[in-house]
């Protein structure tokens, strides 16, 4: 069976700008990615291709099989872009039975209102939509069609924390049910919790691939945390353990470093009194700020 | 075909609807071409004859003709202005509706909302200004109106091509003014100064209410109005596919 996504060296240039540059990538079906990056990496123009908005300016890629432009994939798919955008002057219920229309397949509309947690607005306009349902709107549009590959880019800014914790129970089902999902987000903990598999591009350039633990492991630096007791000072905290960075939250401190193994033996060699001692690796987040880091020394992630 | 005919009807009943529901077009595509209708006629005198035909039966078609104007150019222009730079048109392309559905729909619709205002506005005519005509000249005079609203449904593309949809709702009618007072569709081009007549006459919207005026009156159309109206239809649709086609290019 053919990929979900294939890319294979795609190029993007907006006149002298690369935006993309010589991207190789393949997601298997029934796996979610995440696409990661900071602003402007190049996510959205990667998923811009990928939906057939756009065309590489070198390169070749498919989508399930096939071109994103060709009708009969777009039937496959569904997206949920950045820009928030409905039409006006229709219902709610309105707008998801004509998108419903686009598709050979579709989900029956009740389905697709109590996903996107729009039941009690149906009978509401579009244009009276607050900018947290309008996303969700754009949420059951994009899943009006039951599609085997679903884009979300950023799909969470404007949603209030309910309608956030909804949305990503709907994804983990959509999940469960073998739909391969490639998301962008600025939001860790959203990555963390669906993605099988990280991406990670930087000036369209692809810096980090692996799957979550993998990608987490590239993180260097580990936080420890204890209980400090009265003998333990910041002044004699700091002749310890050099140019750790610390915070004090009353007694409590956080101390983070590449070397926590190290400066913990210290600390309790030095008879210390510290206490409730934990040490965690750190998430995606600091991984990812561990790959920008990397890039400012211009190693090579 | 029954995919592409099913997303067709589909799209074209939304449009309709939204159609519908716009205060806008109902302002300035039925309620003020009514109106002023009713005023100009009461002003000038049931009786008065102008260009061979009843004045009541020549300006019935000037507002029906102002009033499929303002409908093409306030319906069309700013709804595909909002769409596009909003980014509705942008999404619209990842799902399987064809382009040219999405621009056919709204053209279908755009044009079973012409048929509307014609009837409505000749029922207005027959049945409050008690104007007889012979059946065909109705038919044929409707015949006309739909096929000479192709440049003004090109016109309300290319609007729509621009980028600020507050801009182009302004400039549809300003636009839609200007074509009809320009135009002769408020004051006949026989009250206008020569000068003004000339401009009048290269002027697509005198040459839209033009041929159903000689249907009015008998007579024949001249060839050069159809050409003309294509011509327009031409130039407008060249200038929108042009636009389109740049912006494409940055996408």
């Amino acid at each position: 069976m053919s990929p979900a996504i294939d890319l294979n060296k795609v190029t993007k240039r907006f006149g002298k700008k690369v935006a993309v540059q010589e991207l190789s990538l393949r997601v298997e079906r029934g796996t979610s990615m995440a696409l990661l990056g900071r602003n402007g990496a190049g996510k959205t123009t990667t998923l811009s291709m990928l939906l057939g908005v756009s065309s590489p300016t070198e390169g070749r890629l498919s989508v399930l099989g096939g071109k994103p432009t060709d009708a009969k994939v777009r039937d496959r798919l569904g997206a949920m872009m950045q820009e928030v955008s409905v039409i006006e002057r229709l219902r709610v219920e309105e707008t998801i039975e004509l998108v419903r229309k686009y598709y050979d397949k579709p989900l029956p509309l009740r389905t697709l209102l109590d996903w996107s947690g729009l039941t009690p607005h149906a009978k509401l306009m579009t244009q009276g939509l607050s900018g947290g349902q309008k996303r969700r709107l754009s949420f059951a549009l994009a899943l009006a069609g039951d599609p085997e590959l679903l884009f979300l880019d950023e799909p969470t800014v404007g949603m209030d924390i309910e309608s956030r914790q909804r949305f990503w129970e709907t994804i983990e089902q959509l999940k469960a049910r073998g739909k391969t999902l490639i998301l962008t987000t600025h939001h860790m903990d959203e990555a963390e919790r669906i993605a099988d598999r990280v991406v990670v591009i930087d000036e369209g350039i692809l810096k980090a691939d692996g799957t979550l633990d993998e990608i987490r492991r590239l993180n260097r630096v580990r936080t420890m945390t204890f209980t400090a007791g009265p003998d333990v000072t910041p002044e004699r905290l700091r002749a310890l353990i050099g140019g750790a960075e610390t915070a004090w939250d009353g007694r409590r401190v956080r101390l983070t470093a590449a070397d926590t193994d190290r400066l913990l033996r210290t600390l309790i060699r030095d008879g210390a009194d510290i206490s409730d001692i934990e040490i965690s690796a750190g998430g995606l987040e600091q991984a990812l700020q561990t790959i920008w880091s990397r890039e400012r020394k211009g190693e090579t992630a | 075909m029954n995919a592409y005919i099913r997303m067709w009807k589909a799209q074209s009943g939304a449009e309709l609807l939204r159609t519908m529901r716009n205060r806008r077009f109902f302002m300035l595509g039925i309620v003020m071409p009514v109106m002023l209708y009713f005023v100009f006629v009461a002003s000038v005198g049931d009786n008065v004859q102008i260009g061979g035909i009843d004045w009541k039966a020549y300006y019935l078609i000037s507002m029906t003709a102002f009033g499929i104007i303002g409908s093409s150019l306030n319906s069309l222009g700013p709804r595909l202005s909002q769409e596009r730079t909003q980014g509705w048109a942008k999404w619209l392309r990842t799902t399987p509706l064809p382009n040219s559905a999405y621009l056919f729909s709204k053209i279908l619709a755009q044009a079973a909302i012409h048929v509307g205002i014609i009837v409505l506005m000749f029922a207005v005519g027959i049945l409050v200004k008690h104007i007889h005509m012979p059946a065909h000249f109705w038919l044929e005079s409707a015949l006309w109106l739909l096929f000479g609203m192709i440049p003004f449904l090109a016109l309300g593309t290319l609007l729509g091509t621009f980028d600020a949809p507050e801009v182009v709702t302004v400039l549809s009618t300003v636009l839609q003014m200007m074509l009809s007072l320009l135009g002769g569709l408020w004051t006949p081009t026989e009250q206008m100064p020569a000068w003004l007549v000339n401009v009048a006459h290269a002027l697509p919207s005198y040459r839209f209410a033009e041929g159903a005026w000689n249907i009015m009156a008998g007579r024949a159309i001249p060839w050069e109005t159809p050409a003309i109206l294509l011509g327009y239809a031409a130039v407008f649709i060249l200038l929108a596919v042009w636009r389109l086609s740049r912006k494409g290019a940055r996408a």
